[in-house]
């Protein structure tokens, strides 16, 4: 029966409709919930939230009650080798949250939903397909004066089990030259900014992840991800997004990739493409930090910034 | 004495300027909230500082010249009622301390040689200059001469600090642990621990004091109580309780209490910009205690804290006709500027200063609070000698 209801759930995600049921069928058909929604549902049993924020401290100073942290930095990756969290470990994060089968799992965090996408991204590619982001995170909750809580919900363990088989949401090096060099029929996605994107930075100020070239893939389009979210911090209509990814060549024809500096950034736009959108969409999570350290990979540097030189 | 339409005047324009602060910067919404907060907590903890003149270094003269106790009474209250207050927040933020786990933002920091080196050196800087940070930021409020050189030297000691961080922290400070006492004896047990230690040394403080001779009792009449709230030196163990508290609000609220962050942080500012401070301090991100960074925005809540802290001292301090500058010697500024650079060095060494690592670190349970207090007081007590033998040398 257990995977019986798996089965149904890829199947579901994949072509963007839930059937699992519950009590909250109302936006069960929908990637995201509204704040509204959350507002009312808070006190179900079968909804469980979390947050991914990426300041340190914010989740514990004030959270949407009820909410469980998620240290991105810790609980979604492994601390040792430079990956994502296992099955086993995330298992046993949303054993000990009490998530059964049957719960709505509802994301959200800071910096417009940006971790948050990123977790959303994790919990798919391990099974919980049907994964949702608050719509407009941690910032609307707050601009609309919503409740906050400080204590630190403990829940009765449950006893999910995720599948060992990761869900194909990721891209990994290989595939990226097998587009860049071996011609498959895939677009690649650059969420970040102009400046990085045409080489002219290696990245953003402050941050410490590096490649030691600067530009992008060959044949990507630029698509800054903060241009798919609102001033109050929700995603912009469907329709919206298709117009303006459209405008770029990215009409959901042809399978896509998305990548950034370090893989996060871009599961914001891997969310927009796949979860709302509806396209075959992977996120590259080695991104430019693994593409542009990599040695003898093709590049295009519009600019012609050169490492180290003065 | 300071003429009335001064000596309230100026403190009346400072409140002014204080509260169009806070309110300005909490029409700004989420984002201008925390800043707020920040300013008015600064102010209140400016005031109970000139009011109660809770200053670590003179309170620890005090006792060990005159004998007199009380002010080390308030910072040993101060240390126990934060620590109460921060043990019930932990338990909300992290119920079960047994994990790999810390609180976040807490001034939970490493342990290593560095520290014990950097403390010492503060406690030198606090017996040269005569005090330590938040006590110099209080003061300058007093009229201090030495206090705005103080502040210069130890911004300058800042910048040293960056410079020596990097080799230090590859032969020493990346040995550093972390030891959080909840982490083995849990919260009631580290709670108990802490306390009572604090009594043993508050026991032992009064022990070694001599009891002051009991102040005749005034009946308290509402010129009495405007009396003893605005000119009167605050009761010991009033500040200590007020202090513990401020601390306790400031971190639930916002962070823990620190005074040196954002002097940190302008002065690594300046020498990057200046290209003389390396770009990348090694370890620094994964290090907790007042963490120094480069500063992205004007206003900051480290920021508006010391500005608060200035501002209400001022007030304070003014009111009670306290502001009683006196003519700048050679002696003043070599003093500041040298105790002042060692304060600075000390503080970003030991990633912090009396308040960010003592007292914050002290209340949320950090073995590097005790580390500081115990290397920072054999700092204050070998200059004390040393500055004896030059006094009997020079007689």
């Amino acid at each position: 029966m257990n995977n019986f209801s798996k089965h149904v759930a890829a199947l579901a995600a994949t072509v963007a409709v839930a059937v699992v049921p519950t009590m909250v069928m109302a936006q069960d058909d929908n990637p995201l919930v509204t704040v509204d929604w959350l507002a009312e549902n808070l006190s179900d049993p079968n909804v469980r939230v979390f947050e991914v924020s990426v300041d340190t401290g914010v989740y514990e100073r004030g959270h949407i009650p009820g909410a469980v942290n998620l240290a991105w930095h810790t609980d979604l990756v492994d601390t040792v080798r430079r990956d994502i969290v296992s099955s086993e470990g995330l298992e046993a994060i949303l054993q000990q949250a009490g998530v059964t089968e049957d719960t709505t799992v509802v994301l959200y965090g800071d910096n417009n939903n940006w971790f948050a996408a990123w977790g959303a991204w994790v919990f798919d590619i391990h099974g919980i397909h049907d994964v949702k982001l608050l719509d407009g995170g941690r910032k609307l909750w707050e601009a609309e004066g919503l409740p906050l809580d400080t204590a630190t919900p403990e829940y009765a363990a449950s006893t999910i089990d995720l599948p060992d088989e990761a869900a194909p949401l990721r891209a990994r090096l290989t595939d990226v030259l097998d587009v860049v060099e071996g011609g498959a029929n895939v677009s690649l996605v650059d969420i970040r900014g102009p400046k990085e994107f045409s080489g002219e930075i290696f990245a953003p100020e402050g941050v410490q992840e590096l490649s030691v070239r600067a530009g992008h893939i060959p044949g990507a389009v630029n698509f800054p991800w903060g241009g798919a979210v609102n001033e109050n911090g929700t995603f912009k209509s469907a329709e919206e997004l298709k117009a303006a990814f459209a405008a770029i060549g990215i009409d959901g024809s042809k399978p896509i990739i998305t990548y950034c500096r370090i893989g996060e950034r871009s599961s914001h736009t891997w969310f927009v493409l796949n979860r709302i959108l509806g396209y075959d969409v992977r996120n590259y999570d080695g991104s430019w930090t693994e593409y542009g350290n990599a040695v003898g990979v093709p590049i295009e540097n519009p600019t012609g910034t050169v490492w180290g030189r003065i | 004495m300071t003429a009335p339409a001064i000596r309230f005047g100026l403190p009346a324009i400072i409140l002014v300027a204080l509260s169009w602060g806070v309110l300005s910067l909490n029409t700004q919404g989420v984002a201008g909230r925390p800043l707020a907060f920040s300013l008015l907590l600064g102010a209140a903890f400016g005031a109970v500082l000139q009011r109660s003149r809770f200053c670590f270094y003179c309170n620890f003269r005090d006792l060990i010249e005159r004998r007199e106790a009380s002010g080390v009474l308030a910072i040993l209250v101060a240390l126990a009622v934060g620590a109460i207050g921060y043990t019930a927040v932990f338990g909300a933020w992290l119920p079960t301390p047994a994990t790999d786990r810390l609180p976040p933002t807490a001034h939970i920091g490493p342990v290593s040689i560095t520290l014990v080196i950097a403390a010492f050196a503060f406690g030198i800087g606090m017996a040269v200059s005569g005090s330590c940070l938040s006590a110099h930021f209080y003061r300058l409020a007093e009229g201090s001469v030495i206090s705005p050189f103080a502040i210069l030297g130890a911004a300058i000691g800042f910048g040293i600090g960056f410079l020596t961080w990097n080799p230090l922290f590859l032969t020493i400070t990346s040995n550093a642990f972390i030891f959080w006492l909840p982490h083995h004896v849990g919260y009631d047990g580290g709670l108990l621990l802490t306390l009572a230690v604090l009594a043993g040394l508050a026991a032992l403080t009064l022990w070694w004091a001599r009891a002051p001779n009991p102040a005749a009792a005034v009946p308290l009449s509402l010129r009495e109580a405007v009396e003893r709230i605005f000119i009167v030196r605050w009761p010991a163990v009033t500040a200590g309780i007020l202090i513990g508290a401020i601390s306790t609000v400031a971190y639930f609220r916002v962070a823990p209490l620190g005074v040196t962050a954002e002097l940190g942080s302008i002065a690594r500012t300046l020498g990057t910009d200046w290209n003389i401070v390396p770009s990348s301090l090694f370890g620094l991100d994964g290090l907790r205690g007042c963490a120094t960074i480069i500063k992205e925005a004007l206003l900051s809540n480290n920021g508006l804290f010391v500005i608060g802290l200035i501002a209400a001292s001022f007030v304070t301090s003014i009111l009670a006709g306290q502001f009683q500058p006196r003519r700048i010697t050679g002696k003043d500024v070599v003093r500041g500027l040298l105790g002042g650079l060692l304060l600075g060095w000390g503080a970003m060494t030991a990633l912090g200063c009396t308040v960010g690592v003592l007292l914050s670190g002290i209340h949320a349970g950090s073995l590097s609070g005790w580390i500081f207090l115990v290397a920072m007081s054999v700092g204050i007590l070998v200059s004390l000698q040393v500055a004896r033998l030059f006094a009997r040398r020079l007689v």
